[in-house]
């Protein structure tokens, strides 16, 4: 089954995203030649003084060049040359269908984010940024596996979502860069001064009025171009193959890959929940309130963007793209192949423990025996499992009182650093139960099927 | 066009008028309109609704504080932009901060034209009050004798409202309303709930028997998944020696033991995969990939007198219990 990447009509409407990147950066080269001023170009070509809008304006012809072709050469699209050349489209796929490299991929955007807020979060990194992800985008519709699954009614929203989350994260920390460098200098913050104020009536109501109106004209327009996303009807006896959960559950759904319905359905959900809310009452402090910094809470916001991007925002990319038939991963320009095989052989640690560790057998609770010798039984055979649970929870938030978080113990007293220590643990249960997976294809810690009790 | 004022504008344009009209000098220069709310009762309607607002403010502030021709707004006679509106009232209430403002529904009307004379801006009559003098053209005269107009337009009011509302005899009627409103909507409800009762029990249930017969032992050779009854009643029919060893038919429900989805049986790779997180099973029901923690459960399956395979939904049979080796959970190839 051969389906063709380029088609006259892929081409024509590329060419009109080509032309929404055109008119952009037209005015931002005006922008950049009015605000940026110059720079010298290398000695090799020069070294003469030009205006940074020049590379702008370069870009910007490219643009012009790419749209005229995408609007000239449609009508022979097996002749059509801007194209993903395959080695580039193998390597992505390489890169990102494994959990493990996918999961160290966010982490390391989480990373840079963080460490190079003061680089990436300013005005021309901001527009480099999405210029770089749009041409990505325009480039890989040109591959048909990929629009598939990008151009999916049900997934046209999350890479809008993408887009947003990318500049809302950017832009939080454009302001905190601007009010570290004012608290640095013994200023205050930026909003204290009181300069982003408006008058509700006329400004803020007028204002919500418009974008109420635009927003609405969006959803009719969207509703009317994108059809609704309608399946089959519902049988309890057939599962749709993937079978995916909302967008916004498909990080949940890939917990459930990792943890037993019980602890990744329910104990999970409601703990990010009841944590979320008990965050006031843990955070001692009393800076950052009501104002943009990074400098003033680097740990409350590191710990927030790693619950949010690697953990929330990535398994939702995961779950979403890279989720297919059977639930294997599949890379982004990789056909959906219902037959693609991945061995996914996992073990529980009971079974590590006493079939490798002691060459022993595992101990099996008796039938005839009574309930509750056969819980003896059942507990023996977990012990290693519990064990390391109990010490989990247990131990390790009196370690990380004596050792890393000292300060924190300190300034919260026991109750709190004890809530404070076990909703860490508990976040980073995920990411360690998923590392056990990759490398040990560890399937449970404590496996009482007979009890509907796994973690 | 024209900055807009922000926050700071606003504050210092309000400190300034406060300090003018403390020191009243803002007095000589309301010549230039000396009396522009007063002389053209006409031109404020036809203003938009915040020029109303303000001069009706305006008007008012005056009448409290000063005789309307030294009043230090009353120069600002139309005021065009809501930050000047602001500005106005703000230096008003600051004109007349000293004085506290009198309760209207407590005070006496003797008190009050006393009161008026000082009154600040928390004792202006209501905004719907103060629209309909000035619709009615009245305004003229409210503003002229400010001082006394004041109480005059208030004091009528509030008793006339007092009046309609004791009256037992509509409250009553009211209240009657209200009974017969909940009584409908109880009796709705109700009939609402037991429609919703009876929706649980359907005259016909397209539901299929839990005990049916899926043909002769014949029909399923050894190391074969059928697939035929998943669609229809949700179980594979299994012959296969890997169990253990013997050769045996039994029926699996095709239910994950993860989170219920229905895997699907693959013959390429001869194994159960649900597309849900990704639990495989081995023809034998045994889970070996994925997150699924126990095998998937066997149903009921016998021979008939006929000869015929006989399934029993209604038993599950589940291996990490050791109820496989219930003789209702399988039937010997062997021996049929």
């Amino acid at each position: 089954m051969h389906h063709p990447n380029l088609t006259s009509d892929v081409i024509f409407g590329l060419g009109f995203l080509y032309l929404v990147q055109l008119v952009m950066n037209f005015f931002w080269t005006i922008r950049s030649l009015k605000n940026d001023g110059h720079c010298r170009l290398p000695s090799l070509l020069g070294g003469a003084e030009v205006p940074v809008a020049m590379w702008w304006g370069l870009y910007t012809a490219i643009l012009t060049m790419l749209t005229a072709a995408h609007f000239t050469g449609y009508s022979s699209p097996d002749s059509f040359l801007i194209l993903l050349p395959d080695w580039f489209k193998s390597a992505v796929d390489v890169s990102v269908s494994d959990p493990k490299y996918f999961f160290a991929q966010t982490i390391a955007v989480f990373a840079a984010i963080i460490l190079f807020r003061r680089q990436l979060a300013t005005d021309t990194a901001g527009w480099i940024l999405l210029n770089a992800s749009t041409m990505f985008l325009s480039l890989s519709l040109t591959d048909w596996d990929f629009r598939q699954i990008v151009g999916k009614p049900d997934n046209v929203p999350i890479v809008g979502m993408l887009f947003i989350v990318g500049f809302f994260t950017w832009l939080s920390f454009k302001k905190a860069n601007e009010n570290d460098a004012r608290l640095a200098q013994g200023l205050g913050p930026l909003e204290g001064e009181n300069n982003e104020k408006v008058l509700v009536w006329p400004d803020l109501v007028y204002t919500e009025l418009i974008v109420m109106i635009g927003l609405t004209a969006f959803l009719f327009f969207w509703g009317v171009c994108l059809e609704a996303p309608l399946e089959e009807p519902a049988s309890s006896v057939k599962t749709p193959n993937p079978s995916k959960a909302p967008w916004y559950f498909l990080g949940l759904q890939e917990m459930l890959v990792y943890y037993d319905p019980w602890l990744a359905g329910v104990v999970f959900p409601s703990t990010i929940l009841g944590g979320m809310m008990a965050l006031p009452y843990i955070d001692f402090n009393k800076k950052g309130n009501g104002y943009y910094t990074f400098n003033e809470r680097k740990f409350a916001i590191s710990v927030f963007l790693f619950g949010f991007l690697p953990l929330w925002v990535g398994m939702i990319v995961l779950g979403t793209f890279l989720r297919g038939p059977n639930w294997n991963m599949f890379g982004i320009y990789e056909y959906w192949d219902v037959h693609k095989l991945e061995a996914l052989n996992n073990v529980n640690l009971s079974e590590y423990f006493w079939l490798y560790g002691l060459g022993m057998s595992m101990p099996v609770p008796d039938a005839s025996d009574s309930f509750f010798g056969q819980l003896c039984t059942i507990i023996y055979r977990e012990s290693p499992g519990i064990l390391l649970t109990l010490g989990y929870l247990l131990l390790l938030p009196s370690l990380m009182a004596m050792t890393v978080f000292r300060n924190f113990a300190f300034r919260m007293g026991f109750f709190r650093f004890m809530v404070f220590a076990n909703l860490v643990l508990l976040m980073a249960a995920l990411p360690a139960k998923m590392v056990l997976r990759w490398a040990f294809n560890l399937k449970y810690l404590v496996a009482i099927p007979e009890y509907f009790i796994n973690i | 066009m024209a900055k807009k004022p922000n926050t700071d504008d606003i504050l210092s344009k309000i400190r300034k008028q406060g300090a003018a009209s403390s020191d009243g000098e803002a007095a000589g220069s309301s010549s230039e309109e000396p009396a522009t709310p007063v002389e053209k009762p006409k031109a404020a309607p036809a203003g938009g609704p915040a020029d109303i607002m303000a001069k009706i403010r305006a008007q008012g502030a005056a009448a409290t504080a000063k005789p309307a021709d030294d009043a230090p707004v009353a120069k600002k006679s139309a005021p065009k932009n809501p930050a000047d509106i602001m500005a106005a009232i703000r230096a008003q209430g600051a004109g007349g901060t000293a004085a506290k403002p009198a309760k209207p529904e407590s005070a006496a009307p003797a008190k009050k034209t006393a009161a008026a004379t000082a009154a600040p801006i928390g004792d202006l009559p209501p905004v719907d009050e103060m629209l309909r003098q000035m619709k009615t053209g009245s305004i003229g005269s409210a503003t002229v004798s400010a001082a006394s107009a004041k109480p005059v337009l208030k004091v009528p009011v509030k008793p006339a409202k007092k009046a309609a509302t004791a009256d037992a005899s509509t409250r009553r009627g009211f209240l009657s309303w209200f009974s017969a409103g909940w009584a409908f909507l109880t009796v709705t409800s109700g009939a609402w709930v037991l429609g919703l009762a009876r929706y649980m029990f359907p005259n016909v249930l397209v539901e299929p028997p839990s005990q049916f017969k899926v043909g002769s032992p014949s029909d399923y050779p050894l190391g074969s998944v059928s697939t035929k009854y998943t669609a229809s009643n949700g179980i594979w029919i299994v012959h296969t020696d890997q169990y253990k060893g013997k050769s045996l038919i039994y029926a699996l429900a095709s239910v994950c033991t993860h989170l219920g989805c229905t895997p699907s049986w693959l013959e390429g790779e001869q194994k159960f995969k649900c597309p849900c997180h990704g639990s495989g099973f081995y023809m034998t029901g045994i889970n070996f990939e994925g997150p699924a923690p126990r095998p998937l459960e066997r149903v009921g399956l016998s021979v008939a007198p006929d000869g015929m395979l006989e399934v029993d939904k209604s038993v599950k049979f589940q291996e990490e219990k050791g109820q496989w080796e219930d003789s209702k959970s399988f039937v010997d190839a062997s021996l049929v």
